[in-house]
């Protein structure tokens, strides 16, 4: 049901909805059939990058894959919460540490270990709109703990004027989602990160 | 069903299966021209080629089903060119994003003035009203450093891609001449096929015998050998596709002539634009996504003066 339901919203509307009247071009979205599951590792500047990447899966991939939120954000309520995981198939994680409940870390990898895809947008948060923030290093930790899942490093350029924080109107702009290709982590990058 | 009626208008018939048959001919072409050699980079080429596979498709469509898609076809077209103008551009500050959105908005409102003919409003309406209201919007933002920039280039854009791509549009909606069969579909399909043909022939002739740069400043392809061969190619064979129109002999050559050199005029426009961002093509960011200005940078000036010729010659 909940299947259909994001097949509806994302394979159908919003994906000619980006394409057509926002002005979203994906480019090698090849890489996603190339591994499953997959840690897509995203640049962030607007509500509209989740919602980009959800339109980019297939079917199948839909309903396994979770955008990874902040809690804090988007579960402030009970029913915000309902809300977002409905739309957006999410998996709200704390952002803060000294809060009591489960360890942000283990909620993920118990998804990947599942078999599960997850989105995740190292930056933290939106930040200014086009410009790169430093990553956190969950990240880091996340690949560490699972070397067996490739993760798809995805680019994204012209989403932070489409609808920057704190704007409320979405204006189109040409914009692009740039997958590159699905790759396994190393110690040597730990070492570099 | 319209396509007995279609089928009846021995012109348009005629010129769709010469424009359908130069299209397989081409492709045909490029493809084994790019199996055998493929290191000729052809992507130009083949992009052109797609994006009039496109255009033929839409207008047999329109013609075939409903005149109503092609008002559709051509207000995406300003849409998208629009958007594409708005990102590059370099001189639109964060602030006008909102503003933008009235740029937007203009463009069903300037297509459904066209679609209902209604000449005076739908001249008007982009280079009087927007160009008062553009401003006055970008006033309300507060944000005055620099609004003079935003003030100009956010209508000349709408120009551009909105009230130049509108006249091609209007083509379909001018009323019935007697003894003129074509019709407004004869005049869209003469006006868009010399603009293209012309751009070919300039570019054709400029390889050829190009020697003398007109402007090597903004588009160092552009030369008079390639120039004057254009224009002249351009202006015979809109004389032999006269068929098309309601032009005597002489409005054919005089009139294909000025379009030949309007053609030109549209395309240093975008180039000159272009350079100005530091982009050499439009769109391609990346590789094999073309712009769409670059596909229409010539049309969005040849049809304004294709159209205005045409209305005052016959239409007045």
């Amino acid at each position: 049901m909940h299947k259909t339901f994001l097949f509806i919203l994302y394979s159908i509307l919003m994906r000619n909805f980006l394409r057509v009247i926002v002005g979203i071009k994906y480019v090698n979205k090849e890489a996603l059939k190339k591994s499953d599951p997959f840690i897509i590792v995203a640049n962030h500047n607007s509500h509209v990058d989740a919602m980009a990447l959800m339109s980019a899966l297939s079917f199948s991939q839909l309903k396994k894959t979770h955008p990874v939120a902040a809690g804090d954000y988007f579960g402030k309520s009970p029913l915000k919460a309902f809300i977002t995981r409905l739309f957006t198939n999410s998996l709200l994680i704390r952002r803060s540490k000294d809060a009591d409940g489960a360890n942000p870390i283990d909620m993920m990898s118990d998804a990947l270990q599942k078999g599960d895809s997850l989105i995740l947008f190292p930056e933290g948060s939106r930040g200014e709109p086009q410009k790169m923030q430093q990553f956190k290093k969950g990240i880091g930790i996340i690949l560490q703990k699972n070397p067996k899942i490739a993760y798809i490093p995805v680019y994204m350029t012209g989403m932070g004027r489409i609808l920057p924080k704190g704007e409320t109107l979405l204006v189109p702009f040409d914009s692009y989602v740039i997958f590159g290709e699905p790759t396994f982590f190393t110690s040597r990058m730990l070492m570099q990160l | 069903m319209n396509i007995d009626k279609f089928l009846a208008n021995k012109e348009i018939v005629f010129i769709i299966l010469l424009i359908l048959g130069i299209l397989v001919f081409s492709t045909l072409l490029f493809f084994i021209w790019g199996k055998m050699k493929p290191q000729a980079n052809l992507t130009e080429l083949k992009l052109r080629t797609k994006s009039w596979w496109g255009m033929a498709i839409v207008f047999i469509l329109a013609a075939v089903i409903n005149p109503l898609i092609s008002y559709f076809a051509f207000g995406l077209l300003s849409f998208m060119a629009l958007r594409e103008l708005a990102t590059i551009s370099k001189n639109v500050r964060e602030a006008d994003r909102r503003v933008l959105i009235w740029c937007y908005i203009a463009i069903p409102i300037q297509y459904v003035l066209a679609y209902n003919g209604l000449f005076n409003l739908f001249v008007i309406f982009i280079p009087i009203v927007m160009f008062i209201w553009i401003p006055f919007m970008l006033v309300m933002r507060g944000e005055t450093t620099e609004i003079g920039r935003s003030m100009s280039v956010l209508p000349t854009q709408l120009m551009l891609t909105v009230f130049s791509l509108s006249h091609l549009a209007f083509l379909l909606s001018l009323p019935e001449i007697a003894g003129f069969n074509a019709g407004g579909r004869g005049l869209l399909l003469f006006i868009v096929f010399i603009t293209e043909i012309n751009d070919v022939f300039q570019f054709t002739w400029g390889k050829l015998l190009g020697r003398h740069k007109i402007i090597p400043k903004i588009s160092p392809n552009k030369t008079w050998e390639g120039f004057i061969g254009g224009i002249l190619t351009t202006t015979i064979i809109g004389y032999f596709l006269r068929f098309l129109t309601p032009f005597s002999e002489i409005e054919a050559l005089v009139v294909s002539f000025i379009v030949a050199c309007a053609g030109f005029v549209g395309d240093v426009v975008v180039s000159a634009v272009k350079r100005d961002i530091g982009l050499k093509d439009t769109g391609t960011l990346i590789p094999g996504h073309g712009g769409i200005l670059d596909r229409i940078d010539s049309l969005s000036i040849t049809a304004v003066v294709f159209f205005h010729i045409v209305y005052n010659l016959y239409y007045c």
